[in-house]
This record gives structure tokens, sequence and C-alpha cells, in this order.
């Protein structure tokens, strides 16, 4: 019997310990390909608006870029992430935030992922398997946007519950500061508290000799309570919450509030997903009481609404590394005949670095050009009707414009810092506008009877809305003009018959729509 | 001779003990309250051009080579993959009008949930369980419910489970008469696919659940048997008068993307739904249920998983979950109930009163509620006639008695869901529809065109024009009729709480349509 040297075993833990890292740095570097992402959620507008606003004018008391009377005053419930996201498109552009929040959401994967408890002794090709099936279920949903912070925030909670579990009871403290700075940055800190709340009342150590020290926790949770209350709308921050959870129109209206539309191939891998998990739960001894907690609670959130995908993901990366290793032990491992077994050499290390490597020359080939100045005014051009706003804004000053409530946004952005005062419809931000304001909206957009009407009694001049929208339709019908096209957003401008022309002169009569 | 006589009189009484114990009222009452929810008047748009079509191929003696209810489709050529149910409905309504075919219909629903409970009952559950889980099961598919010609898959994939079940655990010649079913099944509806593809999955979920060492694997044989019942089954299914192609045209459907965004019931459930709800706690609960037991037979597995997909996917496809998954949901929550709380030999069974009592009592309560869905639910079904208000609250029946006084055949530019119902009470005069529920007969090219019009994108106007159309009737609350009521090329002609009639000014005098109704002011 050969007996090992400490040192040759010594330098088998760290190359050991370095494959582990190797394996998770390159699934969360693989997967900046699907997370860092152009600004495509259309709520990234009114934050950045908000952002410069609050900079140079501290947070407004009201809603201050729509024409309609908002039911609630102003609750500044992500003025920190505003700020930050301005300050950091001012420095940056709008690479910097793509890159920025890309690296955030790959970065909560990876801290999810090492929620597995450590006697488990989890290889890291396993936590690379979660981090890149999370990675694809998720990447539809992140991006630059305020959600990315909630995931990570979760993810951290999910890692210091992990080590509670394990008996660390310290790592419990660092729950209050996070809390206080993340019910700053986005609404989600919710999530937090519910993940921390659970574990309070159901979780259980993760070996039988560990004591589960509960005050601690209690007492850090409350803590993490009191920390949220400071921010600048206080206790109010709740009531905002409560509010956009209990508003009707919002499931309705906004997609990414509705269930899940299993027709969408990424859904599929959501679901394949969470059958995996249950799978995976079954062959690999049954699932930890709260971890199906866990899974089951996001699982149920998901179906509501699809947006909670993205915290499923979360949920279920350390799940997926755990049980799946698990299976593989009960089930596979045995059954594959292997020699003696050998230790990480140099040459595998070396190996494992070359591989990082290339994994990372990858990942940057594939992001870098996504993220150049170019590349993101072509996708603000294409995706966001800037051309027409740049028309309106030389034309139609201080008209009130109809837009769909996802340019809303784009359009308090690009009034921002102008005198223009109020010209914007709605955007979605309907927790603030309340169901009234949102009603009043969906009249014209779903062109319910009195849809004119509604133009009228708000006095709106102009429509910048999508070429093949019902709007242009009944617009055209309502003999407003077309005053110019949009050909990279694909959008027109409508200006009604009540109001004076255009400045830059009459398209031509009978002739086709001018461009922009 | 005696000895099997005397043994026949212990099983029975056997069995009317278990069937009188709480648990078997228990089982016996969701059994009859099941019929409650699977009977209803018809709320299936398509069931008018069905009943239509069956008219026709039996006034005929032959199929309909092509469209005879549109003027966009006419030349497309008809795959009747329904044919046998269209002229079964055309029978019934001829002998019984519209209340028999509710009551068969309803009947032919509830024997799928009898053959549920029946395979369910093979495996020897819990009997509060399986009551439990057939009266979730019943509740998860009441989205689906109705007479529908949809039911008839439903009966069939329950029959087809149930015989599969029973030849994999017990073996026997019994599964050869999938064979029958299929041909019977091809030419009533083209769900019989599905069927097809429930013996496939069985199959194969039996071979890998055996690799995977998954417990209570059937005889091998027996699968090896299932698998020429499955050759035979594919047979046959091609003796119908489509030949071949209705296998085609049965994947044409689920691959046809037009179809599945813009058709309703082909969409994914939405959660925030009631009726939904037991669906998604059904699902989530035989999750859990699985993860807590860690025992699930490889081809309960593969049925699962493959309804859930399926069902995620389209409404209509909850029905099957139901049909697959509720025995396996029962069986699930059987072993979980056994490992809350183990039956312990020697511990006295409470004393019950006596047979003939509880017999009495259950006799009684089965009357009750028979009375109680006879009298208050299946005769109002049943009496409701195609013209009353109970229906013109869905179809289109005010406007349809309006334009039947035309003078001339009138072509229609009409709401997908009711271009059947028009084409039932119209078509005899030769009035024609734009768009009719068997999409794949309307094409995805058709189907498109009359998403854009719906959605009252830019070539509305053009489309309704181009196709030659004489009028648009059309539900009032919706975005193309506040268009038309904009459009100064439009006039409205009729109007009534659910729908509305425009016609083109310029066509007016030459339509000659009758004195208009509803309209004030214009």
């Amino acid at each position: 019997m050969r007996v090992i040297p400490s040192a040759e075993l010594e330098a088998e833990r760290r190359a050991a310990r370095f494959s582990r890292i190797a394996w998770l740095a390159g699934a969360a570097l693989l997967m900046l390909v699907v997370t860092v992402q152009p600004l495509r959620d259309t709520d990234v507008w009114w934050h950045l608006a908000l952002g410069k606003l609050i900079t140079a004018h501290g947070i407004p008391p009201q809603e201050p870029f729509s024409f309609l009377v908002a039911a609630h005053g102003w609750i500044g419930q992500q003025w920190l992430y505003e700020v930050l996201l301005a300050g950091l498109i001012g420095a940056g552009g709008p690479g910097a935030a793509s890159v920025v929040m890309g690296v955030l959401a790959c970065a909560a994967l990876a801290i999810a992922v090492l929620a597995v408890p450590r006697n488990a002794r989890v290889p890291g090709a396993w936590l690379a398997v979660a981090v890149v099936l999370s990675g694809l279920v998720f990447g539809q949903l992140v991006g630059v946007r305020g959600q990315v912070i909630t995931l990570l925030g979760a993810a951290i909670v999910l890692f210091v519950l992990a080590r509670w579990r394990e008996g660390r009871v310290a790592a419990v403290w660092f729950l209050p500061p996070l809390f206080l700075l993340w019910a700053n940055l986005h609404a989600g800190f919710i999530v937090g508290l519910l993940l921390a709340g659970a574990a309070l009342v159901m979780a259980t150590p993760v070996a039988p000799a560990v004591t589960l020290s509960r005050r601690p926790l209690a007492l850090a949770l409350g803590g993490a309570v009191l920390a949220t209350l400071i921010n600048p709308a206080g206790s109010w921050l709740y009531g905002y919450v409560a509010e956009t959870f209990a508003n009707p129109t919002l499931t309705q209206v906004v997609t990414e509030w509705m269930s899940p539309d299993f027709h969408n191939v990424w859904l599929r891998v959501f679901e394949g997903e969470a059958v995996l998990l249950v799978v995976l739960w079954v062959t690999g001894g049954g699932p930890d009481r709260f971890h199906a907690l866990l899974a089951f609670a996001a699982l149920i959130a998901s179906l509501q609404s699809q947006r909670n995908v993205s915290l499923f993901a979360v949920v279920a990366a350390p799940q997926v590394a755990l049980y799946g290793w698990r299976s593989w032990q009960a089930h596979v491992a045995p059954r594959l005949h292997r020699g003696p077994r050998r230790g990480p050499g140099p040459t595998r290390t070396t190996l494992t670095a070359a591989a990082l490597v290339a994994v990372a020359a990858a990942a940057g080939a594939t992001v870098l050009p996504t993220i150049t100045p170019a590349a993101a005014a072509s996708f603000e051009a294409s995706r966001y009707p800037k051309t027409a706003v740049d028309y309106l804004l030389r034309n139609f000053e201080g008209q009130r414009v109809y837009t769909p409530d996802t340019w809303g946004g784009y359009l308090a952005y690009r009034v921002e810092g102008t005198q223009w005062g109020r010209v914007v419809f709605l955007y979605d931000e309907t927790a603030i506008f309340g169901d009234a304001a949102l009603q009043r909206y969906l009249d014209v957009h779903l062109l319910r009877p009195d849809w004119l009407t509604v133009l009228t009694q708000e006095s709106i001049g102009v429509a910048i809305v999508g070429d093949m929208s019902q709007e242009a339709s009944a617009l055209h019908v309502a003999r407003w003009r077309a005053a110019c096209h949009d050909s990279a957003s694909s959008s027109t401008v409508f200006w009604s018959p009540g109001v004076a022309p255009p400045s830059s002169g009459l398209p031509s009569a009978g002739g086709s729509t001018p461009a922009c | 001779m005696a000895e099997p006589v005397a043994e026949r009189g212990a099983h029975t009484r056997r069995w009317l003990e278990a069937a009188t114990s709480p648990a078997g009222l228990f089982v016996s009452a969701v059994a009859v309250l099941s019929l409650f929810p699977v009977t209803s008047v018809i709320r299936d748009p398509d069931f008018w051009w069905h009943l239509r079509a069956g008219q026709l191929i039996l006034a005929k003696g032959a199929l309909l080579g092509t469209d005879p209810f549109t003027y966009t489709a006419a030349s497309h050529a008809w795959t009747m993959h329904e044919w046998l149910t269209e002229v079964l409905f055309a029978l019934m309504q001829r002998a019984g009008g519209l209340g028999l075919i509710v009551l068969v219909l309803s009947v032919v629903t509830w024997a799928g949930v009898m053959l549920i409970l029946a395979r369910a009952a093979m495996r020897a559950p819990h009997r509060f369980v399986l009551g439990a889980g057939l009266l979730l099961g019943v509740l998860a598919g009441y989205p689906i419910w109705g007479p529908r010609a949809q039911m008839l898959t439903f009966v069939f994939a329950t029959l087809t489970l149930f015989l599969i079940e029973r030849h994999l655990a017990r073996g026997g010649r019994s599964v050869w008469w999938l064979v029958p079913v299929f041909l019977l099944w091809s030419n009533l509806h083209s769900g019989f696919v599905i069927g097809l593809g429930f013996i496939a999955l069985v199959c194969a979920a039996e071979v890998a659940g055996r690799r995977l060492r998954m417990p209570d694997g059937a005889d091998l044989r027996r699968v090896r048997t299932l698998a020429f019942v499955l050759l035979a089954c594919t047979a046959v299914t091609l003796v119908n008068p489509n030949g071949p192609g209705i296998l085609l045209y049965a994947l044409q459907t689920q691959t046809s993307a037009a179809q599945q965004s813009l058709i309703l019931e082909w969409h994914s459930p939405d959660f925030h739904d009631w009726v939904v709800l037991p669906f998604g706690v059904m699902m989530l609960s035989l999750a859990a249920l699985a993860a807590y037991n860690r025992r699930m037979r490889a081809r309960d597995a593969a049925l699962a998983v493959a309804t859930v997909a399926l069902a995620l996917q389209s409404v209509r496809h909850i029905a099957l979950f139901v049909a697959a998954a509720t025995p396996v949901w029962i069986d699930q929550a059987s072993i979980a109930l056994q490992r809350v709380r183990p039956t312990r030999p020697g511990v006295r069974a409470k004393r019950l009163p006596s047979l003939r009592f509880r017999a009495s009592v259950g006799v009684l309560l089965a009357a009750v509620l028979v009375a109680a869905y006879a009298g208050g639910r299946l005769a109002p079904a049943m009496r409701v006639q195609p013209g009353s208000s109970v229906y013109a609250q869905e179809f289109p029946v005010a406007a349809v008695r309006w334009l039947a006084q035309a003078p001339h055949p009138l072509r229609i530019f009409n709401q997908y869901g009711e271009g059947g119902y028009i084409a039932d009470q119209l078509s005899a005069r030769g009035d024609k529809v734009f768009i009719f529920g068997d999409a794949a007969l309307m094409g995805d090219q058709l189907l498109y065109s009359y998403a854009a019009v719906e959605a009252v994108q830019p070539t509305w106007d053009s489309i309704i024009r181009g196709a030659g159309t004489d009028v648009v009737l059309f539900d009032a609350s919706t975005p193309l009729a506040d268009v038309l009521a904009q459009a100064p090329d439009w006039k409205l002609e009729y109007r009534d709480s659910l729908s509305v009639i425009y016609a083109p000014r310029d066509r007016l005098a030459a339509l000659q349509l009758p004195p208009s109704v509803g309209v004030q002011g214009r």
C-alpha cells in the first residue's frame, strides 16, 4: 500500500480546487454570451431618464413625465439603480451597462450554485452544468434591467442560508447590509425576505452533527426588515410592492406578468429544467424539505408570471447541481469501470487553464461586437422610434404624444432635460399610475369605443405608433395625417387634424409618407 | 360445481362490502357527481359546422371534396378527418334534435371518466384517494368538458390506456381490441394519433425502464405484443376515406404555427384563470408526490411527463393529461398515504352498520344524485335550441336571423369562432363565410389574413374588400368594430348587444339588405 506524501495530497487538493473554480468560471464566462444584452428591456429608458433627473434635482415627489394624473406619489423604489445606471451609461455608454448587468447576472448564477452544501463535494462539472442550464432558462429575462439585482440578491441570500445551515452562523449578519442596499436598488428585495423567512421556519441542518441556531437568523432577518425601511419612501415601499401585485390589469396587459407561453422554445427549456429537477430529486435520494419548498414556490410563481422564471432558474441552479451529482453517484458512477483514481496532475491543470482561456476568448469575441457604440446605436434605432422622435422634437414642440406604453419610457428619456414638460401618455410604471390611468391608456391602445374621445379629452395632438399596429389603422380612419415614417423602427408619426402642421412643412398630398 | 358459485358469492359480498364502506360510497358519489361538469349546452364553436357538414354528407351520399362554406377557401381540398362524427351528429340531430347529441356526448365523456376510474382501481389504491383523485381529475379537465367532437378522443384515449394497463398487468388477448378501436377512432377524430403515441411511449418507457431498473416493470413479452398491436393499429388507421393522408393531417395541425398562435384553444393555460387552477394543483401535487415517494413505474412517468408537456402547450390537451395522469396521481397519493399512515395489522376496523343498511343508503344516495343531475343539469342542457337566448349570448343568433331576411346570398366577413354557427344557419341559402373553425382547411395564409383584419392592421380594409365581402358581421366590443364605426366608407346596418353588421356604402343599393336594426344617427 503506497502512502501518499502530504505535499502531494496538498498539491492534489489545490489542483482539484482549481479545477472546480475553472469549471464554474468557464460556465459563467460562457453564459456572458447570453446575459450581455443591448438595451432590450423597454423600461430601461424611463429608469435612465429618472436617473438623470434624480442626479440633477433629487427624487421627484410626483411622476415627472406623463400628463396623466398618477394615482400615487412617486416611490423612488429603484432610485439608486437609476442613478448608478445613468452614471454608468454617461461614463461608458450603453455597452458598459450591458457588460456590467451581464456580469451581475452571471455572478448571480455562480453564487447560486455555490449554495450547495460543502460536504456534498459537488464537482465543478456539475456546477457548470447547472450554471449553463439555468443561464439558458433565464437568458430571455435578464439584460439591462433592475430585476438582475434581485436575482443577484436572491442568489446571495441562498448562499448565506446554505452556510447558516452548515452551522456558520456569522454568515447571517451579512443580511441586514445586503437588504439595506437591495431595498434601494429594486423592490424585489421582498423575495429575499421570503427566502430567509422560509428558512427560519422550515430549514433543517445539512448534517446531523450541525446544530441549527435560529435566533441569529431571526435577529438578522429582523435587522434586514428594518434596514429595508431606510429608503426614500420608508415603509411606503411595501405599499408599492402590494400595489404592483394587486393590480389585476397588469397581468392582462404586460406580457411578462402573464402565464408562460410554452410555444416559446426558451420556456420549453424552463419546463425541461423543472421536469429535470423533479427527476433528479427522485433519483438523487429525495429533496431536502427546504429545497422542495423553494422550488415549488418558484415554480408556482413562474406559472403565474413568466418574469418569475428567472427566479426559478436561480433557485433551481444549486439543486440541479446537488441532486444531479447525487443521482450520478447513485446510478451512473457504480456502473462505470474506472482504473485507480488519479488526482489532477500539472498537465491536466494546464489543459484546464487553457480551456478556460479559450472559453473566455470565445465569449469575448462573441460579446464584444455587440457592445460597441455603433451596435448600441443601431439597436436603439431599430428597436425604438429614434428617428421618429428626432422628427417630433424638431416639429411638434410641446405637443402631447400618444405612444404605446412600451415606447413611453423611451419618449420620456428623449424629452428629459428639455423644456417640453409633460408630454408622455404612459409607460410601464403601472403601480404609480394606478388602474384608472391604465384603463384610460387601454381605451386607446385596445381601440375601445371611446378611444378617439380619450385622445381629444387629453389634448393629444401627435402619435408615434408601429406601422402594423391597430392604432395606426385607427388613426388613418380618423383622418389623422401621417407626418413621417421611420423605416428603421417601422413606426409612423401622426398628427391630429386639430394641430398645427409640422414646422418643417406639410408632406406632399396624395404622395407616400416622407421619411422622418 | 358448487364451489365456484360459493366463491362468486363471496366475491360479490366482498365487493359490496367495499362499495358500501364510507370510502366506497365516497367513490360512488364522486363517480355520479362527475356527470355534472361533463354535461352542458353546446359551447364548442366548431360543433355547428361539424353538424352542417354531416348533413351535407348525408344529402350527397359522399364526402365533400372541397369547402362548401367559405368564399375564401372554396377551392381547398378538404381532408374530412371527422366525417363519421359529423354523420353521427347529423343522424342524431335528425332523430332527437340537439338534446340527443348533448346526452350522447355527456355519456361518452362520463364513460371516459369511468375508464380512468377502472384503470386507477387496477392498482387497488386507497379508496378515499381513488375518489379524491378522480374528483381532482374531473375538476382539472373542467376547461375542456362539454359536448364536442374532441371528447371522442378523450374517451378513446382512456380506453386505450385502460387496455394497455390491463394487458401489461394481467396479459390476455383483450389488448387486440385496440385494433378495431383505432379503426373506428381514425374515422371519428384525428386525435387517434395521440393514441398511437401513447402505445409507442409505453413500449419505449418499459424498455428504457428495464434498463434503468425502474420499479414494477412489465413482462417484456407483453411489451413485445403491445408493439405488434401498435403496428396493427397504425395499419388499420389507414382504412379511412382519406387514406394515409390522415396521419399527415394530424401532424400538420400540431405543427402549424398559425394555428398554434391564433386559436385560443391551442394557447398555453393561463394560470390567472381560476378554471385552470385545478390542473395546476394536480400537476404540481403529482410532482410533489413523485418526489416524496421516489417510486414510479416507467410508463407512468413517461405518460405523466408527456401529457404535462402537451397540456402546458395547449389548454385543449388538459383532457389528455387528465386521461393519462389521473391514475398515476391516485397511485402516487396511495403510496404516500401508505407511507404516512401505514396499515397496521391487528388493528380492528371500525364497526359499520349492516351491509343491507349501507347498500340502501348507497342506492338512495345514487338515486338522489342522478335525479338531481337529470333534472338540474341534463334536461335543461338538452332543451336548449340553436336559436335560443342561451346561444344568443355566445353566437350571433339575432344577427344571423336578420341576415336571413336578405333577398340574395351574402358573403360575410365573420369572427373566426362564429363561422361555424353562421355556416350552419345560413349555408343552405347560399351565404358564405370568410372563415370557420377547420383551421387546417383554411390554411395558414388565410388564417394570417384573418388575423391581420382582427388586429386591425393597416391592410384590414383591403383584405376584406379584396376577398369580395358583402358585409362584416363582428362582435360589437372589438377593435375592428370600433374602427368600422369611424370609417366613412362603411355603414352600420345592424346592432345588438353582441354583434354589429357593417356594409360598404358604395354597395348598399346592390346588396338590398333588410331595414336597419339598432342603428341610431349615422
